[in-house]
């Protein structure tokens, strides 16, 4: 019986082992075929690059540009690509934005800071195979130089900020390449929040593009923002120097720390330590006892608070001014309140476009105001709050959602998002504020909001050494500290006021942003120190 | 030397057919007068002439008293509650012209210790002339901070528009000493709008609304019924005819105005009111008031006469 079992098992395998084997075979038959396939196609392919590259002087990667050669080669701008210039060969210079091919075209959008333009690459007479292979393969984010015949089209390219061009790639060079991984895609970071929640897509987190600032600074928006933060400076500057302000350079290494020993950062300094300056205050008023009568200083300010918020910032630029005045200190808030008039009609018939592209992604209503400004005193909003059934004191300090209330209040009646608070409390200002003549409870100091949050704080400032000194003690500072400060005003002073705005917030308040880390550049926090 | 003889032109006796319904005085100059006979002598009076005169003195009599009562029934008929001796002449100079009390407190709502602002909302295109009129009278009754602002929806504004509220007050730095606030501000709106307090009141629009709120503010509001309504139906009309209307309706309007204005001196009778100084400048703000009826311009004339319409005449063109 096992003889047989073997035998009938024996028969068995064998015929397992002959399916197996067939099994085996076909297997190998069919990889065999798969091979042979490959090979067919590869050769096929060896075929056609083999095949006559006619364009091959025509596209490639540059070797780097150490200034080999000074080419005579005038390159045209994208933003300066316009259907006048139609059927013009020209050489433009741009970014990669976007790369696809479909068959034997390939369409490209070039993009140079704010501007995008569409260009065709077509396998024809001038363009081979290869050529419109090498440029659907090319990175984005790579800076090329191009050569192209500028077409009119028909139909708008919506998608483009030159809508009524395209150009028709003759040649194309590769002058920086870009690695293949970008952290961050460009079209996310300008991506609208709820277009990306809606569709699905991604938007990039506020970290992620911090981290990567270089990149992010390429978007659009991003451009836009600083140019017209560009343009504030640069507003500020002529509207001052028109009104015969003079500007000075304060020093930000100081000795003593000038508001309040909180929220200073110490250095090293020598044998000894100094401290960052937290405003140029000291040093304007000195100014003034020096008569110079107005100035104004841009520089950074250095604020050691640990409030990480969406409008606080370790570092940041002040635009600082101070002026002597004549009788009385509403001579001083005009000047203020005319240079920020100033800013906003330069902002609004100068920056339209900025505005506009930023609104695209992150839109807001259009910043209001009057002309001159809107002064309310103190007891105004505090019956105002009161009359919205908000309750508080009338010495009390306005707490963050109080103003932000008072703002909506204000717009609300006089349809403006700037304007002035004046005679705040004495007991909740510095020590160097001119209390009320009329009103001991009171003070000559002022606050300036933006859509109802607070971008200036100043004051008439004591000239008055002996007065100084008494409201110094009042406020239990020591006087040795302050010596050099009060000692400034023991050889006659002006009457002075003055106040300071940061530069961030402005933008940020004016465009309608929601975090100030989008106006700085490379923000400063307490959890960021680099890029 | 013989005289130059002239011929008689007519014969000397000719009979003249005179009209009997003439009397016959009798000839003083004709002979045979006998002075002594028809003398009066001391002051004696002819009786004939003394009847005479008495009948005159009664024609005269009855006369006045048919003229006095007329004059009763007419007053009562045109002015309800009139003094039948109140023919006054038209009101002197600018100085109070509404003596009425307001209390601001109901008006305005309690006084939290802050300046109560009134904000216009106005076109630079369409300037609010009766506004500026009732701007002038608070200005009388009441210390008013006034102020003008440019929105920033409006690019530019010409310079009198910018002083239209006068010169800035010399304590303008204080606001707390103010009892009321008038803040005007030219800005791109399609409507006149006013705001007071934006979390009790809502928006004013119009600038006849915006008017009557003003005018009550003055305490000068008709107690009357009828005359109030007389008022607003006047209002009313120089809003919809006169501003918005066609030339056919601003004729009509014109017309009723002349007609009104024939029987008193002012719309609403005697008195100086709203509807005067609305109508006024809608019609002045119309123009061609050379081509007005007459008692029209006899009517504006007396406006300009008091004085407060001295804002707007910079305005028409």
């Amino acid at each position: 019986m096992t003889k047989e079992n073997v035998q009938g098992a024996g028969e068995e395998e064998q015929q397992a082992q002959s399916k197996k084997a067939l099994k085996k075979q076909q297997k190998e038959a069919e990889k065999a075929a798969k091979k042979a396939e490959k090979q067919a196609k590869l050769a096929a392919e060896q075929q056609e690059t083999d095949e006559d590259d006619f364009a091959k002087d025509r596209y490639g990667i540059c070797p780097m540009v150490q200034s080999q050669q000074k080419l005579d080669r005038a390159l045209v701008r994208v933003q300066d690509l316009t259907p006048e210039k139609a059927e013009q060969q020209i050489w433009v210079r741009a970014r990669i934005h976007t790369s696809r091919a479909k068959g034997k075209q390939c369409f490209l959008v070039l993009r140079h800071q704010q501007f995008t333009v569409q260009a065709l690459l077509a396998v024809g007479e001038r363009a081979s195979k290869q050529m419109v292979k090498f440029a659907a393969n090319l990175t984005k984010e790579s800076i090329i130089d191009v050569e192209a015949v500028v077409k009119k089209v028909e139909q708008k390219i919506e998608s483009c900020s030159q809508q009524d061009v395209e150009l028709h790639v003759e040649r194309i060079f590769v002058i920086s390449q870009s690695e293949a991984r970008l952290p961050l895609q460009l079209e996310d970071a300008v991506r609208p929040e709820g277009e990306g929640d809606e569709e699905g897509r991604a938007t990039v987190n506020q970290d992620t593009r911090l981290d990567n600032r270089v990149i992010d600074l390429r978007t659009t928006t991003s451009q836009a923002i600083f140019r017209l933060q560009s343009g504030v400076c640069q507003l500020f500057r002529d509207t001052l120097i028109n009104k015969g302000f003079v500007e000075i350079q304060t020093p930000k290494i100081i000795s003593a720390a000038s508001e309040g020993g909180a929220n200073v950062f110490t250095v090293s300094y020598f044998k000894t330590s100094a401290y960052l300056a937290q405003s140029p205050q000291l040093y304007k008023q000195m100014c003034i006892c020096a008569d110079f009568d107005k100035v104004f200083c841009v520089g950074p300010v250095f604020r050691a608070e640990d409030s990480n918020t969406h409008r606080h910032l370790t570092e940041f630029v002040g635009l600082d001014i101070e002026m002597a005045f004549n009788y009385h200190y509403h001579e001083v808030i005009d000047s203020i309140t005319d240079t920020m008039v100033q800013i906003f009609k330069g902002l609004r018939d100068r920056f339209q476009t900025e505005i506009q592209t930023v609104n695209k992604q992150y839109p807001s209503e259009p910043f209001k105001f009057l002309e001159p400004t809107l002064r309310l005193e103190y007891k105004e909003a505090v019956a105002m709050l009161k009359a919205a059934g908000v309750e508080m004191g009338d010495e009390e300090d306005l707490s963050t959602p109080n103003e932000k209330l008072l703002g909506r209040l204000v717009k609300e009646k006089y349809d403006t998002d700037f304007y002035v608070l004046d005679k705040y409390p004495l007991a909740v200002r510095p020590f160097y504020t001119m209390p009320d003549p009329n009103n001991p409870k009171y003070s000559n100091s002022y606050d300036m909001f933006m859509r109802g949050e607070e971008i200036l704080s100043g004051a008439q400032r004591i000239h008055d050494a002996q007065l100084l000194t008494e409201r110094a003690m009042h406020h239990s500072i020591d006087l040795e500290k302050i010596k050099a400060y009060i000692d400034s005003f023991r050889y006659g002073a002006p009457p002075h006021a003055g106040g300071g705005i940061g530069l961030e917030r402005v933008t940020m308040l004016y465009l309608g942003l929601h975090n100030v880390r989008q106006t700085s550049m490379f923000p400063r926090d307490p959890k960021r120190l680099t890029p | 030397m013989p005289m130059y003889k002239v011929k008689p032109v007519s014969p000397a006796d000719i009979k003249i057919d005179v009209p009997s319904c003439m009397y016959k005085s009798p000839n003083v100059h004709g002979h045979g007068m006998n002075c002594g006979e028809h003398a009066l002598q001391n002051g004696e009076v002819d009786p004939s002439l003394k009847a005479l005169e008495e009948r005159q003195d009664e024609v005269l009599r009855r006369l006045y008293e048919l003229k006095a009562t007329v004059d009763g029934f007419a007053k009562t008929v045109t002015t309800p509650d009139a003094d039948l001796d109140a023919s006054t002449p038209s009101p002197g100079p600018a100085e109070s012209v509404f003596k009425g009390t307001a209390d601001l407190d109901s008006l305005l709502g309690k006084d939290l210790g802050a300046l109560r602002d009134i904000v216009i909302n106005a076109n630079p295109a369409r300037p609010p002339l009766s506004l500026l009129v009732l701007h002038a009278l608070l200005c009388q009754r009441y210390q008013v901070l006034s102020s003008v602002h440019v929105h920033s929806s409006v690019s530019a504004v010409p310079p009198p528009l910018l002083s239209c509220l006068g010169p800035r007050h010399i304590d303008s730095y204080a606001r707390q000493r103010f009892q009321l606030g008038f803040t005007l501000i030219w800005k791109d709106v399609s409507e006149l709008q006013m705001k007071f307090s934006t979390q009790s009141m809502c928006p004013i629009e119009g600038e006849a609304n915006v008017a009557r709120f003003l005018f009550r503010l003055l305490g000068a509001e008709p107690q009357d019924p009828a005359a109030a309504t007389q008022m607003d139906c006047w209002i009313d009309k120089a809003v919809f005819q006169l501003s918005e209307g066609g030339s056919k309706d601003r004729a009509a309007v014109l017309r009723s105005l002349n007609a009104a204005l024939g029987r008193s001196p002012w719309l609403l009778g005697q008195e100086f009111s709203l509807a005067d100084i609305v109508c006024a400048c809608f019609v002045l703000r119309a123009g061609q008031t050379t081509s007005a009826p007459v008692n029209v311009q006899r009517w504006l004339k007396s406006c300009q006469n008091l004085g407060h319409f001295d804002c707007v005449y910079p305005f028409l063109q």
